[in-house]
């Protein structure tokens, strides 16, 4: 088993597997850092971007690119539709932090309800085949989806970074995130960051549920996993650290992933729940890696 | 049986092709006149929610015989029925523990041994398999099965290199399949559900692994071919009950099934099976009738084990020994995207 082909493979195969998780992760930690919520509505969201998808793919036989758009336009609007009609007025009341966490997460609970009678509960994937293509390089196997997948989760990822580093949006983004009062005391409207993070959420959400349908079955319930994984990613990289989550939610996969070399497979998925418990008990803040000094380096 | 949740495809469809066969009976004139009514509830699957079901059927239905399958939920509600002298027929579950699940619990469908341990034995001996891999899904349905097919490979004089089992929530298996190339099998069985057999088949041959694919009934499925496409060329599947060729009951069967569903059914022969439960359970209710009995647990076990020989119009005959059914096994290959007869092992 320590073989380095074996390994590069797991470790190229992890990577590629972690993207999806990546992508949802990035989404729900630019949420909380910029909301303060933990916005457990987004497994519903994860729920109509994929069922939508399915639906022009499969019922409507629309071309991908289509049926991509049409996910985006109806979770982007539920997204925005929760910010609003839900998010928004518990706000305005000043609700505690337990009203929101139930609220988003019997709302995810509904939509999962609502399309388990529309679609079912077979396990359903966007193309009738999740056969990859696939190249051998360097004796790894490389499947085009692997490739689509770190790519997007790739250019996800720079495109947030841009985005916050680079627009004034995005810049109104980290200063509602870092004192929403005092941001609105300069001009900058929460309201509209939190609206601006619903709909890049929603983005990242669609890209993810690609990625995940198509490579294997989703059930209605398969959202309120995923969604576990973004949580236990976000704690271990430490609130309001969103690349640093997005990070976690690799290393997550990867340790995974190598697990099966000390522990049998069907232990791995225990390890995330593992992961929960540590992340919480030990580390609330986040693991923080210890910044490099150079000699030199002033103090 | 399942009628929501992942295995939901198979559940309903188990449901369907019991209706068929009320409608004939009904037709026919039900059980001495009376008209047969199907009292079906949702299990998911899941041994609480069979619980659940179970004590509904027997508590409030006044159910004397209740149908059930899945492993899982058969032996969950097995001490249930034993508690209240109730026939429990397994019309679909496999896991050998079923036969030792007590007085009332019976089964009307083969259990494991009987096709796991034939198809270890002609992997050995036909196709000259020496070195297997046996993957399996870490729940009540994979954890028998894979011990009795190691056990039955390795008696055979074969040796079972790899032996792993995987979460049932797990979409990802590439590291339990790496593990399998390092053990180099030249050949692999397959003990999951349909929902995750696909997945494990495609990242399979994804990851370069060329081996000869075994698994059981729940291989026996139109969707898995396409949904693994190219991937399922070359899959050894088995079934427990004849099909076309076999028996002239089953290509009207099927064309009735095309015409009232619009597609072919989920696992033909465990279709066959559940559609074979309502004469089954027919020609228990017409004996105790005889008899002159009030349908009982206890009347309908009684008449189970007297009549013992079945002729039944799906499946063909069957005979209840003791807690187990013996039948012949039928194996399919895929070929050019279609299950083709492979050989009948009595």
């Amino acid at each position: 088993m320590l073989d380095p082909i074996i390994l590069a493979q797991i470790l190229w195969t992890g990577i590629a597997t972690s993207a999806p998780y990546v992508l949802l992760t990035a989404g729900f930690a630019l949420t909380l850092k910029v909301t303060s919520l933990w916005n457990f509505a987004q497994a519903g969201l994860m729920a109509i971007a994929f069922y939508a998808m399915f639906f022009c793919l499969n019922v409507l036989a629309w071309p991908v690119f289509a049926a991509i758009g049409a996910a985006v336009v109806l979770t982007g609007a539920a997204a925005l539709a929760v910010e609003v009609w839900g998010l928004q007025v518990l706000r305005q009341r000043r609700s505690g932090n337990l009203t929101f966490f139930i609220f988003t997460l019997i709302l995810s609970e509904f939509v999962i309800y609502v399309i388990t009678l529309l679609f079912g509960t077979e396990p359903q994937t966007l193309f009738k085949s999740i056969l990859s293509p696939v190249a051998i390089i360097g004796n790894i196997a490389v499947s085009d989806w692997d490739k689509l997948a770190v790519a997007t989760a790739a250019a996800g990822l720079a495109a947030l970074w841009l985005f916050m580093t680079r627009t004034r949006e995005g810049q109104f983004l980290v200063a509602v995130a870092d004192n929403a009062k005092l941001a609105e005391l300069y001009g900058i409207s929460a309201q509209r960051a939190y609206r601006v993070v619903a709909v890049i959420a929603a983005l990242f959400i669609v890209g993810a549920m690609y990625l995940v349908g198509s490579h294997g079955g989703i059930v209605p319930n398969t959202p309120m996993e995923l969604v576990l994984t973004a949580v236990i990613a976000t704690l271990l990289g430490g609130i309001g650290r969103v690349f640093a989550a997005a990070a976690a939610a690799v290393v997550l996969a990867l340790i995974q992933s190598f697990s099966i070399l000390l522990i049998a497979s069907r232990w791995q998925n225990l390890l995330l729940y593992g992961f929960l418990f540590a992340a919480i008990l030990l580390f609330p803040r986040g693991v923080r890696v210890p910044r490099l000094r150079l000699a030199g380096a002033r103090r | 049986m399942p009628l929501t949740g992942a295995q939901a495809g198979y559940g309903n469809d188990f449901v369907t092709g019991m209706r068929m066969a009320v409608k004939d009976v009904n037709d026919a004139g039900g059980i001495a006149g009376r008209p047969v009514e199907l009292v079906t509830l949702d299990t998911q699957a899941e041994p609480q929610l069979g619980i659940n079901a179970v004590n509904r059927l027997i508590g409030v239905e006044k159910m004397p015989m209740v149908l059930v399958a899945w492993s899982s939920v058969v032996k969950a509600v097995a001490p249930i029925c034993n508690r209240e002298k109730v026939l429990e027929i397994n019309t679909g579950a496999n896991s050998p523990e079923i036969a030792t699940l007590g007085d009332y619990v019976y089964t009307a469908f083969p259990l494991a041994e009987v096709d796991i341990t034939k198809l270890a034995q002609y992997v050995y001996q036909t196709l000259g398999k020496r070195r297997a891999a046996v993957l399996y899904i870490n729940n009540d349905t994979g954890i028998d099965a894979a011990k009795l097919y190691r056990d039955t490979f390795t008696k055979a004089g074969g040796q079972v290199v790899a032996f792993e089992a995987y979460d049932p929530k797990a979409t990802e298996f590439t590291g339990m399949l790496l593990k399998t190339r390092a053990a180099n099998p030249d050949v692999v069985h397959l003990h999951g559900l349909t929902a995750d057999t696909p997945q494990v088949i495609a990242q399979m041959r994804q990851l370069g692994l060329t081996q000869q694919i075994t698994t059981y009934s729940a291989g026996y499925n139109p969707k898995l071919i396409e949904q693994c496409g190219p991937a399922a060329e070359g899959l050894i599947v088995t079934s427990l009950a004849p099909g076309v060729q076999e028996n002239a009951n089953v290509a009207p069967f099927l064309e009735r099934w095309k015409k009232e569903v619009g597609r072919v059914p989920n696992g033909l022969p465990y279709v066959q099976y559940q559609y074979d439960m309502i004469p089954l359970a027919k020609a228990l209710y017409d004996h105790v009738d005889k008899k002159g009995q009030p349908a009982t647990g206890d009347t309908l076990r009684d008449a189970l084990v007297e009549i013992r020989t079945f002729d039944l119009p799906m499946t063909g005959k069957m005979v209840i020994d003791g807690h187990r059914v013996n039948k012949p096994v039928y194996l399919l290959t895929v070929k050019k995207g279609a299950f083709v007869p492979l050989a009948t092992l009595s």
